[in-house]
């Protein structure tokens, strides 16, 4: 490394002036009535107005519609524009989507274990339920020893 | 044909040899993503917790009956409504932060305490509303944690908790099995928004330190606005929890 930098640089890069390494979005800009500016702010408007909609959206159906729609398709419905916020909001808002790919790539893959995690655990509570419904040895029907009740 | 190959097999520059940053990331900035990252895993592991003693219940309180009230309605049903409020006043405040990030961009001082300003008054309303349903709750509950817990509570004190239509059946029969479900529930509630409300409190705090720094001319000095934009981040991840923390307790 230092056979090609001088070892002064880098350590200027990395514990002084940290604004060399800054990468705002648009760090380098100074006029906020620009118009790049302005279309910028327009974006993160328009942004909240669709983060407002999907929830207005969420909750008139969660008001009105949740018991007339079948429960899966309901849930369905939420957890898409769940993930649909959240991804406007980590794009958006955090300016995930102006980084360098291999970061967001870095930042996102981890989250995959959610995949896992969420079926595993997910499964084993439908499995337990279905043990303490059917297993002969619970008998026919579920018994829930309430903390206190133990003696 | 020949030409394109020439241009696209230029040695491509390797950037990970020292020196600079791959990602034109600061350190500070990336550490900030890292940590979000280990504590979207923890909020995950409450939530998917929450979701397996939810999958394990043969039955669980309906939302719907559970949070329908509004500050000064008395007892009038608005399922909803409430927490809609809440999810609004944290959307909003996260367009603020956005701005005040935005403004920090173009090294605008006035702006960005403008911004921050609406940001930490927006987290303050938040918390009060949650500081509301907690109160409402308790006086409900008459407690937080651990409540729902005695084999002779009467049904009565529960049963309005659940939808009927589906619950009845277990209601009648088997009331102790609503009960575990409603000690679970709100235990879970209380353990997750709880959590959840801890971020938004040291949000705020983070903000106001910011917001004094950037009066005083700290980050005007320093010549860049970054750790706005670093404590921007953690905001947003805060207003991301609660967009799954409202699905999984208020939709689902």
């Amino acid at each position: 490394m230092s056979a090609h930098h001088g070892s002064d640089s880098i350590q200027h890069l990395y514990e002084g002036d940290q604004s060399k390494l800054y990468s705002g979005v648009m760090a380098h800009h100074t006029d906020i009535e620009s118009k790049e500016s302005k279309d910028q702010i327009k974006k993160i408007w328009k942004v909240f107005w669709v983060l407002l909609a999907i929830t207005v959206a969420e909750v008139v159906v969660g008001m009105f519609f949740s018991h007339s729609i079948p429960k899966g398709l309901v849930n369905f419905f939420f957890l898409a524009l769940t993930i649909l916020k959240a991804g406007y909001i980590v794009a958006i808002f955090m300016h995930l989507g102006d980084e360098f790919k291999g970061f967001i790539v870095t930042v996102l893959v981890p989250l995959f274990l959610f995949v896992w995690f969420i079926i595993a655990f997910l499964a084993d509570g439908f499995f337990w339920l279905r043990m303490n419904n059917e297993s002969p040895a619970r008998g026919d029907k579920i018994e829930v020893v309430a903390p206190h009740a133990k003696k | 044909m020949s030409h394109s190959t020439v241009v696209t097999s230029a040695p491509k520059e390797n950037v990970w040899i020292g020196g600079r940053s791959p990602y034109n990331v600061s350190y500070g900035k990336m550490m900030m993503w890292f940590f979000l990252l280990s504590d979207a895993l923890t909020f995950g592991a409450l939530l998917i917790s929450y979701g397996t003693t939810r999958f394990f219940s043969a039955v669980w309180p309906d939302p719907n009956e559970v949070f329908k009230a509004f500050p000064f309605m008395g007892h009038a049903s608005l399922p909803l409504l409430f927490v809609s409020l809440m999810t609004f006043i944290l959307i909003m405040s996260s367009v603020t932060m956005v701005l005040a990030v935005h403004a920090g961009h173009y090294g605008d001082k006035k702006k960005v305490a403008y911004w921050l300003l609406w940001t930490i008054i927006g987290g303050i309303c938040f918390l009060a509303c949650q500081a509301w349903e907690w109160t409402h709750l308790h006086g409900e509950l008459g407690g937080l944690w651990g409540t729902f817990t005695d084999p002779a509570t009467p049904v009565s004190k529960f049963e309005h908790f659940f939808n009927h239509h589906n619950a009845g059946a277990i209601l009648d029969q088997q009331p102790l099995v609503a009960m575990q479900s409603t000690h679970n529930f709100f235990n879970y509630f209380f353990t997750i928004t709880g959590f959840h409300g801890g971020h938004v409190t040291s949000g705020v705090v983070f903000n106001i330190l910011i917001l004094v720094n950037t009066v005083n001319g700290v980050y005007e000095r320093r010549g860049h606005y970054e750790m706005v934009e670093k404590i921007g981040l953690y905001w947003h991840f805060v207003d991301l929890v609660w967009v799954f923390v409202f699905t999984c307790f208020y939709l689902l």
